[in-house]
């Protein structure tokens, strides 16, 4: 049955324009991290779960990481405080945590009837992953090296700070 | 040695310079060594491909093909990125922006991109070489942090590129939805497999990559970032831009046209004219609303990709052929343009020279750099001796073969709207100096920008004058391409209908 991937896809959607159209950053991060959830979850049911678990690692993780950084060094101080109160209140948390548990009743659903590529794909394992990186696509790894690179200079250039310790184009 | 190795040197030297020169800035931060021993690694890896091409055609992986074509236009792009880097050196000293040794970096990697697009013959690596190169480009173009106007056009990069991307890659999930393979050649033969059929996911697919490639040449109508990008970048990068990422980008679109065996699919030949008739019309009638003249330069690109993709039509030959010249030319014509607009410039400024009236007068007061202009702008807008007039007729010979007749009505009016703001230019650089003298008189051309600056001026006329060279080292080029596009001709003529 489809159902699963269709109801996964459904809330990755959902979770996304939830993101997209959120005032505050720290509530559309939250919706992100719904939404990531749930593609992982259709990774997952489309067969991939090694591509399920890096998202939930790199992706997932990666934006927890960004939000913990976000609530530490922007809000710091008495009003910081007030302010974390303030997302105790349900109607912060209530949608993202709704999502979630349809997405946790899924994988747990999934996990049971042991349906793993339910959709009629072949399922693709971490080593045939492995496999195929380091054997024809052996080139295309060694050209994200240099991609990841160039994204880390460009940044490390755009972040830089001044000998003066000042950033320069900020003004 | 090892045919795939020996193939693949070039690239491989590319690579090496790279983290030759990270190394490099973690021992010792040196703008002119840095400087030097990037362009060693460029003229080492073109050197090499003098080794890579006896092997030539091979299939380095199942990614990359390592033919004629490639190398050609490998060359070409590493010519280029020579001359780029020796127009930068001395202006981004003149910024006062330091340090200026990422640059180089950023520099390297883009071109490896390139490289990497030019080679591609599967989507997994031409994504990924796509990738590459405009990651690199974002950094080069917002490179000077403190001109407000590089970073906000460096965000618009980011943003646009961002958006090209999504079209890119949703277009391949479908196609490999549909077809289940990524190679461009058993996307061919699938494709070829089932003639006639129009299938909803492969149709939106190639819509969304040819949308995808469409931004990345900024032809019309994905055409609107271009001016802004162009005029806030550096000048140096501007070139860069102008020509290395259209040529990468365009040699891919030719193989990819080529082997998926776009010439049997009227719709998808009608959309290309459409899009290469408005490139060439919307791009030289925007050109002449335009005080600015990197945007006058990046309009007048967006025109000249129209008349790139009228030789792509072609698809015969002659067309291939006059494809490969018309992105010769235009490297040369496009980074010598800019190459005099980053020589007029005074980086410490904060912007460069780019109003029109700035170059008033400039005959009077630096001869020779305006001299150069007056030539490039004139091989832009195909006047003979220079390489922009043979170039034209090529394309213009290739339409002409191949019954083009709406593409070649707009080239021909293209290109007369488009003589008038070149010489608009042209009158400007001629028209008597205003009363204050510009301080800028007593400036001396700087050695490297100088020697970059006559070289793309002999060959512009040399290659003009006499391109029998070029147009047979374009010839050996696309070859390859040529032979593959009449067999699968004969192949579907001799299938049974």
């Amino acid at each position: 049955m489809n159902i699963t991937f269709y109801l996964a896809a459904t809330i990755a959607v959902l979770a996304t324009v939830m993101v997209i159209t959120r005032a505050n950053g720290v509530h559309a991060l939250l919706y992100l991290v719904v939404s990531l959830l749930a593609i992982a979850l259709v990774f997952y049911s489309l067969g991939a779960p090694f591509a399920a678990a890096l998202e939930v690692i790199v992706y997932a993780g990666a934006i927890m990481v960004l939000f913990v950084f976000v609530v530490m060094m922007l809000n710091l101080g008495e009003i910081a405080a007030v302010r974390e109160a303030q997302w105790m209140a349900p109607r912060i948390w209530i949608g993202p945590s709704i999502l979630s548990l349809i997405l946790t009743a899924q994988l747990a659903y999934m996990l049971v009837s042991n349906e793993i590529g339910n959709t009629g794909r072949a399922v693709v394992d971490a080593r045939a992953v492995g496999l195929a990186l380091y054997g024809p696509y052996l080139l295309c790894v060694e050209l994200a090296s240099m991609l990841l690179l160039a994204a880390l200079v460009g940044a490390y250039r755009l972040a830089e700070t001044g000998r003066s310790g000042v950033i320069k184009g900020g003004h | 040695m090892n045919p795939a190795f020996r193939a693949a040197l070039p690239f491989f030297a590319l690579s090496a310079t790279i983290v030759v020169i990270m190394l490099l800035i973690a021992v010792r931060r040196d703008h002119r060594l840095i400087a030097t021993v990037t362009v060693t690694g460029l003229l080492a890896s073109l050197a090499l491909i003098a080794v890579a091409s006896p092997v030539a055609p091979l299939a380095v992986t199942s990614m990359f093909l390592v033919d004629p074509f490639a190398l050609f236009f490998l060359a070409l792009v590493l010519l280029s990125t020579i001359a780029v880097v020796l127009l930068s050196y001395t202006y981004l000293e003149g910024t006062g922006d330091g340090p200026y040794d990422e640059y180089y970096l950023l520099l390297l990697i883009a071109t490896l991109g390139a490289a990497a697009l030019l080679a591609s013959v599967q989507f997994a690596s031409f994504f990924l070489g796509l990738e590459t190169l405009s990651i690199a480009l974002i950094g080069l173009i917002a490179y000077p942090r403190s001109r407000d106007r590089a970073v906000e056009a460096g965000l618009k990069y980011l943003l646009l590129a961002g958006v090209s991307s999504a079209f890119l890659l949703f277009g391949i999930a479908l196609i490999y939805f549909e077809f289940g393979t990524l190679s461009f050649a058993a996307l061919g033969r699938l494709w070829n497999a089932a003639p006639g059929a129009a299938d909803l996911y492969a149709d939106t697919g190639f819509a969304m990559l040819l949308t995808g490639i469409g931004f990345k040449l900024s032809v019309v109508p994905f055409h609107m970032w271009a001016p802004d990008i162009y005029e806030g970048a550096p000048a140096p990068v501007t070139g860069y831009v102008a020509a290395v990422s259209k040529i990468a980008v365009f040699g891919l679109l030719l193989r990819y046209f080529v082997l998926m065996g776009g010439y049997r699919d009227p719709s998808l030949l009608r959309v290309i004219a459409l899009v290469a008739i408005l490139s060439m019309l919307v791009g030289n009638l925007l050109a002449l609303l335009q005080n600015n003249v990197k945007r006058i330069l990046a309009f007048s690109s967006i025109a000249h990709l129209g008349y790139v993709l009228v030789a792509l039509l072609a698809g015969s030959m002659i067309g291939f052929d006059a494809a490969a010249y018309y992105l010769a030319a235009y490297a040369v014509m496009t980074i010598g343009a800019f190459g005099v607009v980053t020589l007029v410039s005074q980086p410490s400024d904060g912007q460069d020279t780019d109003q029109l009236d700035s170059y008033r007068g400039l005959m009077w007061t630096r001869p020779w750099l305006a001299g150069a202009f007056t030539a490039f702008l004139l091989s832009l807008a195909g006047i003979p001796p220079t390489m922009g007039f043979i170039a034209k007729v090529y394309v213009m010979t290739s339409g002409v073969g191949n019954l083009l007749v709406w593409p070649l009505a707009a080239l021909v009016v293209g290109s007369v709207i488009g003589l008038y703001y070149y010489l608009r230019i042209i009158v400007m650089l001629f028209l008597p100096a205003p009363g204050v003298t510009i301080p800028c008189v007593t400036t001396r051309l700087s050695w490297a920008g100088g020697v970059t600056l006559g070289a793309l001026l002999v060959l512009l006329v040399v290659l003009g004058a006499y391109p029998t060279p070029l147009i047979s080292a374009a010839h050996v080029a696309t070859t390859g391409l040529a032979m593959f596009n009449n067999n699968i001709h004969t192949a579907a003529n001799a299938s049974p209908p």
